[in-house]
């Protein structure tokens, strides 16, 4: 894309030059690539069960929320305060429980270290089972099985990171150099000696910066769970809700913008602090 | 070669050398872990009732029924695809111009106030919150979800565009500054080319990214197939459930793969 | 001691990269493998301590065949040969003192090493070769922040605390500079002349085999077509060894002449 001047097409034509941005090549596939987005547009577009006369309504019916909205109420900020430490302690504790899962399952998902094709196997279908549900799909299911509360909801974050981290940490390995394990294979290391020595230090940055990345993405995803009844903030969100007690879903929302905002800038100076 | 009458102590050096701030970190770390772990109200009777509780739900599962309701999961994922592609589309449009804003070398500073405001405020609230808010102002369905869609694309788009409008190449935008084109011509000729790249493997990404979210903002009532899949859970048809989960997982991953060669094309 | 018997080596089920080699050590000598790049010397070697597994043939240690042993007595056979590569392969963020350190762990247990409790006589043994190589001051830095000659020396330690039976080393010169290189040399053959120690060293480059080394044996196409003293390694041996790559060959001696011209 940013080679047009070299891709472009300037003929000379008789005594003019013909000017063109892009080969012809690359303008039909441009063309079809607008064709198809334009086409997939106007299917959904058409098609979709919108009721339309209700969206012409929506501006005014999403100023009038945000108009209720005011002045914020600050009746309801001791317990929302409190549901706020359950939902940050939800996120550290299911990202602590997904790391210490994840260990095993990225060393068996790295192709280059893995033991056997049976081992990668199991450790790529977990990775991709639990990280391509959802945490509140993962909610709804633990709630339904332990009940509703906090301890669903780390599960729920468990879960979910459990394949966000083994997949990134697997690549990790995978990127590591080699050298140092040969060295230490040629030493006569045992396998746990070849891990420790060889392996867990160069991979020791980037498990910090994916944990972080993951405990991050979980204090936002944690601010949801009460929803399902898993604990946290979003169950006090959700009876605001209920019983149209807008001066308080304001200072809900004004929290949890403030708290993922504060996670943004603690993992932004850790992230620094490890570089 | 060894001097048998020296003796040398090693022992590995520390990551913080400082034993005070080592161990008060460490203290720290334990109060705070045993202070969260104290507010969990376990169960014990209410985790032991639960074990019987799975393998029924695991027994309602396998196998997964995707025949009985068939008609509702198709519908179901037709809207979220359809979520999906409208709300990406609008969304991305609406970035552009709030990533403008949000860049300091671009816009003046109340201007960037309000546009680093509101690309802030749609990052840091869950899609599933906005979707409760939606669904609130104005209805269960599909349109509550496509606006959930466009405000989670505002804050994705929107904040990584107007990073790659902070980092363009100076040169340009003072080479079309001295043909004499004014603000809004020296975006267009000197900004924008600088950073559509950036944009449609943005665009492509999100795509991708709002596939996933579509799944589950139907759980509040933003409609899709996470409408569909509430419903069963609703019900104990645990069957279509895990019928769902394993089409939507099979969706996702597709979506990921075709997501990625695009973003591999356009590079 | 090291008898190699019919080796044979391909990789991918493909053309051999060694043909039914024999090659024996006994003596208390440093022997040069000379070879043209893909000659097969880093096979060689790497078969011995069985980093790759060979096809067919014998490779014994004190009579011990080491292809067919497996596990922990793999393990043990592995830390009699000590390695030294060309790319020093050390673990770059752990310290010099824990790389030295790791040449022990085919002799402690598990547990000792990952928790880095190594016997008082390994950390004796460490700082003494450390401070022979010239590192005594390094113990605890990481080994990102050192030289490539340092890093070297921090590799011949690294071999040397295997308290090994033979050496082995793969170009450990080949990413250094002229006079690093010369150094290195040095040190590897005066510290294994010390300690009594065979070595087998691959060279790129021609001139060190003849200064540093007793034996040459010289490789082409996995098969030994000279083996002798450095006195009897004519150039039309080497043309010999380097038919075919002669731009090889040129490069190699240019490489010394330079060198000589530092000194
Ligand atoms: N791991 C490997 N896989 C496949 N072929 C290899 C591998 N290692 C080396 N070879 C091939 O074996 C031949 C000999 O290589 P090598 O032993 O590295 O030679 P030298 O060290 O003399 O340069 C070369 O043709 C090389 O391409
Ligand atoms: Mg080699």
């Amino acid at each position: 894309m940013s080679t047009h001047s070299t891709t472009s097409s300037n003929k000379a034509v008789g005594d003019h030059f013909r000017w063109a941005r892009y080969s012809t090549k690359e303008r039909v596939a441009r063309s079809l690539g607008y064709l198809v987005v334009g086409v997939l547009l106007y299917w959904s577009l058409s098609t979709v069960d919108v009721f339309w006369p209700w969206v012409w309504d929506a501006p005014a019916q999403i100023g009038d929320m945000m108009f209720r909205m005011f002045p914020v109420s600050f009746v309801q900020l001791n317990p929302i305060l409190f549901a706020l430490v359950e939902s940050i302690n939800i996120a550290v504790l299911g990202t602590i429980v997904a790391v210490f899962m994840a260990l095993p399952i990225a060393y068996l998902g790295a192709q280059t270290v893995t033991p056997s094709k049976l081992t990668l196997w199991l450790a790529r279908f977990i990775i991709v089972a639990t990280r391509s549900v959802d945490t509140l799909i993962w909610a709804l299911v633990f709630v339904a099985i332990i009940g509703p509360g906090p301890v669903a909801g780390i599960l729920a974050i468990a879960f979910r990171s459990i394949g966000f981290l083994s997949k990134l940490l697997a690549e990790a390995i995978e990127e590591i150099d080699w050298g140092p394990v040969e060295a230490m294979q040629a030493a006569g290391a045992s396998r746990a000696h070849v891990i420790t020595y060889a392996i867990v230090p160069q991979v020791v940055p980037s498990f910090w910066a994916i944990t972080i990345l993951r405990w991050d993405i979980n204090i936002r995803e944690s601010t949801v769970l009460g929803l399902v009844g898993a604990g946290g903030i979003g169950l006090i969100f959700q009876g605001a809700i209920d019983m149209f007690r807008w001066n308080t879903v304001s200072l809900v929302l004004i929290v949890i913008v403030l708290v993922v905002f504060a996670g943004e800038l603690v993992t932004g100076v850790v992230r620094r602090k490890l570089m | 070669m060894s001097d048998s009458t020296v003796h040398y102590r090693w022992k590995r050096p520390h990551f913080i050398e400082t034993p005070y701030i080592r161990y008060g970190l460490l203290a720290l770390a334990a109060i705070y872990l045993i202070f969260a772990l104290s507010t969990l109200r376990v169960n014990p009777q209410r985790i032991v009732e639960g074990i019987p509780r799975a393998i029924n739900m695991f027994r309602g599962a396998v196998p997964p029924d995707f025949e009985s309701r068939g008609g509702l999961i198709v519908r179901g994922f037709i809207e979220s695809i359809q979520m999906t592609l409208i709300a990406t589309a609008a969304g991305v449009a609406l970035s552009v111009p709030i990533a403008f804003m949000a860049a300091r070398n671009i816009a003046i500073l109340p201007i960037y106030a309000v546009g680093r405001m509101i690309v802030v405020v749609a990052r840091s609230l869950h899609p599933v919150v906005l979707g409760v808010l939606f669904v609130s102002a104005v209805g269960f369905g599909a349109f509550a979800g496509i606006l959930t869609l466009i405000m989670y694309t505002l804050g994705f788009v929107g904040k990584l565009l107007a990073e790659a409008i902070e980092e363009i190449k100076y040169g340009q935008v003072e080479g079309v500054r001295a043909t004499g084109a004014g603000f809004f011509a020296t975006l267009a000729y000197a900004v924008f080319p600088q950073v559509l790249p950036r944009l449609i493997g943005l665009s492509i990404y999100q795509l991708d990214i709002n596939l996933r979210a579509s799944a589950i903002v139907g759980l509040v009532g933003a409609g899709g197939i996470g409408a569909t899949l509430n419903t069963a859970f609703g019900r104990y048809d645990y069957a279509t459930a895990s019928a769902i989960l394993l089409v939507m997982i099979g969706i996702i991953l597709v979506a990921e793969g075709i997501s990625g060669r695009l973003r591999g094309l356009t590079k | 001691m090291l008898q190699i018997t019919d080796l044979v080596k391909s990789y991918n089920n493909g053309e051999p990269v060694l043909k039914g080699l024999n090659l024996a050590t006994d003596e208390r000598r440093l022997t040069a493998i000379i070879g043209s790049s893909g000659a097969g010397k880093s096979t060689l070697l790497r078969c011995i301590n069985r980093l790759v597994t060979a096809d067919s043939g014998r490779i014994e240690l004190d009579g011990i065949n080491i292809l067919e042993l497996h596990g922990k007595r793999l393990q043990d056979t592995r830390r009699q040969i000590g390695m030294i590569f060309q790319a020093y392969n050390l673990v770059d963020r752990l310290t010099v003192m824990e790389n030295v350190l790791s040449g022990r762990l085919g002799y402690v247990g598990t547990l000792r090493g990952v928790l880095r409790r190594f016997p008082q006589s390994d950390i004796d043994r460490a700082y003494a070769l450390l401070k022979r190589v010239g590192l005594s001051q390094y113990v605890n830095t990481r080994c990102d922040s050192l030289s490539g000659g340092e890093r070297q020396r921090v590799g011949v330690a690294r071999a040397l605390m295997q308290n090994p039976r033979i050496l082995l080393a793969d170009e450990p010169t080949a990413s250094l500079d002229p006079k690093t290189s010369e150094r290195i040399m040095e040190l590897i053959s005066r510290i294994t002349d010390e300690l009594d120690l065979p070595v087998l060293i691959n060279l790129h480059n021609v001139p060190q085999a003849r200064d540093y080394a007793d034996r040459i044996v010289g490789l082409r196409y996995g098969v030994i077509v000279f083996d002798g003293g450095p006195q009897d390694l004519t150039d039309d041996w080497l043309e010999k060894i380097y038919a075919g790559h002669e731009d090889d060959l040129k490069k190699q001696m240019k490489v010394a002449g330079e060198d000589g011209a530092n000194e």
